[in-house]
């Protein structure tokens, strides 16, 4: 259970360009569901997932992984369930430029000091099951917006979370990369990971791959419910 | 192995890496950076060796020379100078010296002559240093001409070459018998080129020369403690110029690397919000940009020392040899021995490696604190 407790978050407190990006939202999110964070640019969404992804810490309020508060944990503690727990796949990829897929894939595990040629085959693996073991040693740069949409999911399962964080993930995809995303994730859900993604692409939000759709308006949740 | 040090080879892995994505800016960084160590470890190679081998040349020299002068010139002393001065308590011994200068016009090279003190040279013969040897193509048994005051040559065999222990010592150095050293300078009997003096207690050296000057108000004593100090002046004040030359390369420099570490782009920025949001501690960054200094900065301080200790040892040291020398220069080519110091380069690599290592990790520092949520938008 992910569960968040009336969560603020102001950025530029007491500056002229104070802003709310989260008004006291209060949530529950059960584990090995897909969750859709559906709104407009702006609403919060990826603010929200920020929160939940122990990226930043709330203005106020409190988030429970686990029943494990982890608002207040120390900067350390947080990057550690940070990496073990969350997989993150990032809007524009954010794949790291001059290094190989293999190396990008790899990278979020080098802090856990495994040994190397574990992990090395273990990326390999992540990367044949998604169709790119011919592709590990491209440049990432050199990968089509497919590839790179699949080395990016390859690197955010390389430390075996059990939640999927994507922000806005089909949003430079064409409807056919979209739908091969949506397959992919399919497959996470059955292996019983939890996913949330915010999204404003009804092809997401429509899908059977969701769950739950939380929608998110000016930094509220606007409508919240489980589908039928 | 733990997994601290696996961790850590493996940020080095990955910082290797980083860097050898920017090969034309880490490059021209690395080329700019061993260029500087060069000059710096250059110089101090070359005149830590001089004062070493100058240090050498007057351990053996005698405590204090007496030359003659009239009118403030150089004159030959006469040898019965010495029994005047057995008189001053605390000197040891009195001997006259028979020497002076020869310019091989053919060679461009000035040889100094000798008269051995304790050892004896045949007459007919000379003794050579290494560097004429090498200079002139001669060896054991070859005869060599040498011009006389008079204009005309005269003949000698080579007898020995000598060890050369110090290359500064006796690579330029002619030994020759009294008689055949007399007849062809024409230094009559009874002179000598100076008088050379040992006393037992060093600190009465000014005391003795005090005393000379008082007994022989035509002699001028010169005590090997301020031949020694003239060097040491000599040789800072020659490497002081070149570092003064180098000064304005040292601030380019670190007016370049303050500016390349501490100005991070934006595309370094935005990799280390990526590596904090998928999972990297703020001291894993830091970690990294560790490596990064260290690595950059160790590479240039080695090559540049290397490269460096080849140029001053085995090259003579020759972009910079005609200003540290001077005049020397005139002398047959010579190796300097080896001598480096440890604190010598300890300081150079504290000054070159720290430094650079800091400004890397500070700017990083400030991006890494920040919550890597940045890269989200």
């Amino acid at each position: 259970m992910i569960d968040i407790r009336n969560v603020s978050k102001v950025f530029n407190t007491g500056r002229p360009n104070e802003f709310t990006a989260i008004a006291g939202i209060s949530l529950h999110l059960s584990l090995q569901e897909t969750t859709v964070l559906k709104g407009p640019s702006g609403s919060g969404k990826t603010t929200l997932l920020s929160l939940i992804g122990c990226m930043t810490r709330p203005t106020s309020g409190r988030i429970f992984i686990d029943n494990r508060e982890i608002t207040s944990l120390p900067e350390r503690f947080l990057t550690g369930i940070r990496r073990t727990t969350f997989g993150f796949i990032f809007q524009r990829f954010n794949l790291l430029r001059g290094f190989t897929a293999l190396e990008n894939v790899m990278a979020p595990a080098l802090p856990e000091g495994e040994k190397y040629a574990p992990l090395k085959k273990r990326a390999i693996d992540i990367l044949g099951m998604l169709d790119l073991d011919h592709r590990y040693d491209a440049k990432a740069e050199w990968l089509s917006g497919g590839e790179a949409q699949r080395v990016a999911i390859a690197r955010a399962l390389i430390n075996n979370p059990s939640i999927i964080i994507a922000d806005e993930p089909t949003a430079h995809l064409d409807g056919k990369l979209s739908g091969e995303f949506l397959s992919i994730m399919e497959i996470l859900k059955g292996e019983g990971k939890t996913i949330i993604i915010a999204s404003h692409d009804p092809l997401v939000y429509e899908s059977t791959l969701a769950d739950r759709i939380v929608e998110i308006r000016h930094g509220e949740i606007g409508g919240d419910g489980a589908l039928p | 192995m733990s997994r601290s040090i696996e961790r850590q080879l493996h940020l080095i892995d990955f910082t290797v890496g980083s860097i050898l994505r920017r090969k034309g800016k880490n490059g021209a960084l690395l080329l700019v950076y061993t260029l500087v160590i060069f000059v710096l470890a250059s110089v101090l190679f070359f005149t830590r060796s001089l004062r070493t081998e100058v240090a050498a040349v007057l351990k053996n020299s005698p405590d204090i020379i007496v030359q003659r002068t009239l009118t403030g010139r150089y004159q030959f002393i006469p040898v019965r100078y010495a029994d005047s001065l057995r008189s001053i308590r605390g000197i040891a011994s009195i001997a006259p010296r028979l020497w002076g200068y020869y310019y091989d016009g053919g060679f461009g090279a000035n040889y100094t002559l000798m008269v051995p003190t304790i050892d004896t040279v045949q007459s007919g013969t000379i003794d050579i240093g290494s560097g004429i040897a090498k200079l002139r193509k001669i060896g054991i048994g070859d005869i060599v001409p040498l011009i006389g005051y008079d204009g005309n040559p005269q003949t000698f065999t080579v007898a020995h070459i000598l060890a050369d222990e110090s290359a500064l010592v006796s690579a330029d150095l002619i030994l020759m018998s009294e008689a055949d050293y007399r007849v062809f300078s024409r230094i009559p009997e009874g002179y000598a080129t100076d008088l050379i003096l040992t006393a037992r207690n060093p600190r009465e050296f000014p005391t003795i020369a005090e005393k000379i000057t008082r007994l022989l108000p035509d002699t001028r004593p010169i005590v090997k403690n301020e031949i020694l100090r003239t060097y040491d002046a000599v040789f800072s004040w020659r490497a002081g110029i070149i570092m003064l030359l180098f000064t304005v390369v040292i601030l380019a420099f670190f007016i370049f690397s303050f500016d390349k570490a501490t100005g991070l782009s934006a595309e370094e920025r935005k990799e280390i919000g990526i590596l904090k949001a998928i999972g990297w501690e703020t001291g894993d960054v830091l970690a990294m940009k560790f490596w990064e200094g260290i690595a950059i900065s160790l590479v240039a301080f080695f090559l540049g020392a290397i490269i460096a200790y080849a140029h001053v040892f085995f090259g003579g040291g020759f972009l910079f040899a005609p200003i540290l020398k001077g005049w020397s220069t005139l002398y047959p080519s010579f190796t300097l021995a080896a001598h480096v110091n440890a604190g010598d380069l300890f300081a150079l690599f504290f000054l070159s490696v720290v430094p650079y290592t800091i400004a890397t990790i500070a700017p990083a520092w400030r991006v890494a604190v920040i919550d890597p949520d940045a890269v989200m938008r």
